[in-house]
């Protein structure tokens, strides 16, 4: 993947097994949210190809995807519910039951008595969470989160934590693009480090731990990333 | 095309729930209504008081050297016969409200009218009853017909042919002229909501969320043609009561009748007429949107309104060219040129000086340019779109794959 005459993912390969839970790692700029854009055709990829389920990812295709971007924004000045009954409808639900689903949703993290309220009336932390609730309300086969608890309190992160381990016990692939490590140690099965494009390390948590002299992720992570630092400072 | 009528239905609503749209949709008519009704209120009172001028009576002296004010006249209206510089002086002096003076050469030389001030509006009651006076005196000396002749009450009816066939080329061009006029209007109302109507996925930061749920084409799509039903309601909210208004009050305020039915239909006029408005209408929308998409705020956007509606409706200062001179390299120029075409093809096609060649050369460009911009359109929206805090470049825009 390059723009301009900069490789931003250079010759990576990994895959993602149906129903895991799948850490995609890295510092800033080290590539994950431009390889999860290029999978969902977003970016198209200079070379190589990103496959879901076999194929490349098409909004016409078959898999129910919910993706949760780390550009976080939702259409402001329309209403709560107004807004999760169309993203609802656009994931192929009926009005009615986008309705049920947004309502259930809503009632579940608080916020029933904010579905006739415009969207730039909540805070950061309550828009997230519409956010999220469309991005699970069609139950989706995939689930893509960038970076999902960006801007969310301790009990709201806990509640997200919640909500992600219900679809995976529901089967749902999981694909959690963080930097808490905390998350990754309680949630992922497996996980690819990425560094300047490339896989740093790549396999099930405790492999990647056992590689590393059985130490905690977060020392994984400095390890690695604090290397790059030192490479550019020498630089 | 899938979830098109989802888009279009939210769209619609949301646009509907606004108070703006409902503030411009029902201010313009209102506006217009009073604009209208101030006009002919005002020109009403005007006239009426003029008349009352006219019969105003106040004391006034009189000179006549050009003999042509009837003496009989003068004595209805208890004016005196003064010479002229003793009319001066007593309307200096304030023994009379009024004094005029007919020159004897009045095709070379004006009236001269002198009074007491009364008052901006009052003052123009010397020049009424001067010109009425004199305007009175010379049609009481001629018969019915040389009046009428003075007043401009003939008339002329004018019957014309082409080939052999009666041909009128005024009412020819009320129908294809429809589209010249819906083509203005759906541009100037809705333009600059085209322009800035992908921008708000941008601002909002919600592309991504879009861009996983659903085509770009199905939603630039879903936007244009919500936006073109929109249009049309905005249209039958102006025309409806402009109809009411029409049927209630046209004998009351002297509107000529309305027959429709005896208006000529030239159907292949109209047809053309149809498929220039479609296409330019499509390429400008597609290049509204291309405009949108390539920038990251509606106000950025907003700065190349400008630009857009001089290339649209800057052919329209050489209207007359384009009717009196259509093989003129200008106007060949103007009308083949896509982003100036729409206006000169359809006004020539309006007023009937279109060549076959030219409608054969034309309507492709406009499809092909449509096509071209609404692909760049949504390419752009597709893979630029997520470039939220600059402008892309036209290089950029062409090389996006």
């Amino acid at each position: 993947m390059q723009f301009g005459s900069v490789k931003v993912i250079n010759n990576l390969s990994f895959s993602v097994k149906k129903g895991e839970t799948f850490g995609l790692l890295g510092s800033n700029g080290s590539g994950k949210t431009t390889t999860i854009r290029a999978l969902l055709g977003i970016y198209p990829p200079t070379s190589g190809e990103l496959l879901v389920e076999g194929k490349p990812y098409s909004v016409a295709g078959d898999v129910r995807l919910g993706y949760l971007p780390e550009e976080r924004g939702l259409y402001k000045k329309e209403s709560v519910i107004d807004t999760m009954v169309y993203f609802g409808q656009l994931k192929g639900l009926s009005r009615d039951d986008a309705r049920n689903e947004a309502t259930a949703f809503l009632e579940r993290v608080g916020l029933a008595d904010k579905a006739k309220t415009r969207l730039d009336k909540l805070s950061g932390g309550q828009q997230q969470k519409v956010q999220l609730g469309i991005t699970i309300m069609d139950k989706p086969d995939l689930l893509i989160l960038d970076e999902p608890t960006k801007g969310f309190d301790p009990v709201n992160r806990r509640l997200l934590m919640n909500i992600i381990e219900e679809h995976q016990k529901k089967g749902a692939t999981v694909i959690l693009v963080t930097h808490q490590m905390e998350e990754v140690e309680r949630l992922c099965d497996r996980i690819i480090l990425l560094k300047d494009g490339k896989a740093a390390a790549y396999g099930t948590v405790s492999d990647v731990r056992k590689a590393h002299d059985g130490k905690s992720l977060d020392d994984i992570f400095i390890e690695i990333y604090g290397e790059a630092d030192k490479e550019a400072d020498n630089a | 095309m899938h979830n098109l009528g989802t888009v279009m239905r939210f769209e619609i609503t949301r646009t509907l729930k606004k108070k703006s749209f409902w503030i411009m949709a029902l201010g313009f008519p209102v506006l217009m209504g009073a604009i209208f009704a101030i006009i002919y209120f005002s020109n009403q009172s005007t006239s009426d008081a003029s008349k009352q001028l006219q019969s105003e009576h106040f004391s006034l002296e009189v000179t006549d050297d050009s003999h042509l004010v009837s003496k009989q006249l003068i004595a209805t209206v208890n004016a005196k016969v003064v010479a002229k510089q003793q009319g001066i002086e007593d309307v200096k002096a304030g023994k009379v409200d009024g004094y005029i003076y007919y020159p004897a050469d009045l095709a070379h030389r004006s009236i001269e009218a002198y009074g007491q001030d009364v008052g901006v509006f009052k003052n123009d009651r010397y020049e009424s009853v001067a010109k009425y006076l004199l305007s009175t005196s010379v049609e009481s000396s001629v018969n019915e017909q040389v009046r009428a002749v003075i007043a401009g009450k003939t008339s002329a009816d004018v019957s014309t042919y082409r080939d052999g066939m009666p041909y009128d080329s005024t009412m020819q061009m009320i129908f294809p002229g429809v589209f010249l006029v819906l083509f203005y209007f759906l541009i100037a109302f809705f333009g600059n909501q085209m322009l800035t109507s992908t921008t708000e996925e941008k601002e909002n930061r919600v592309i991504e969320m879009i861009l996983t749920t659903i085509e770009a084409r199905t939603l630039i799509v879903g936007k244009i043609i919500s936006l073109v039903l929109l249009a049309l309601l905005q249209a039958v909210i102006i025309i409806v009561p402009a109809l009411l208004g029409y049927l209630l009050l046209h004998d009351h305020l002297h509107l000529p009748a309305l027959d429709l039915s005896s208006l000529p239909v030239n159907w292949p006029r109209i047809g053309v007429g149809f498929a220039i408005f479609a296409l330019g209408f499509i390429m400008f929308t597609g290049f509204l949107v291309l405009i949108g998409a390539s920038v990251p705020t509606a106000k950025e956007a907003s700065q190349f309104f400008g630009m857009v509606m001089i290339l649209i409706f800057g052919p329209l200062y050489a209207a007359s060219l384009f009717v009196s001179s259509p093989d003129s390299g200008l106007v060949r120029f103007l009308s083949l040129f896509p982003l100036t075409a729409p206006i000169p093809l359809l006004l020539r096609n309006a007023v009937g000086n279109l060549a076959p060649w030219e409608i054969a050369v034309a309507l492709p460009i406009l499809a092909l340019t449509g096509l071209i911009m609404l692909a760049l359109a949504v390419r752009v929206f597709r893979f630029g779109a997520l470039e939220y805090s600059r402008k892309l470049s036209i290089k950029e825009i062409l090389s996006l794959k």
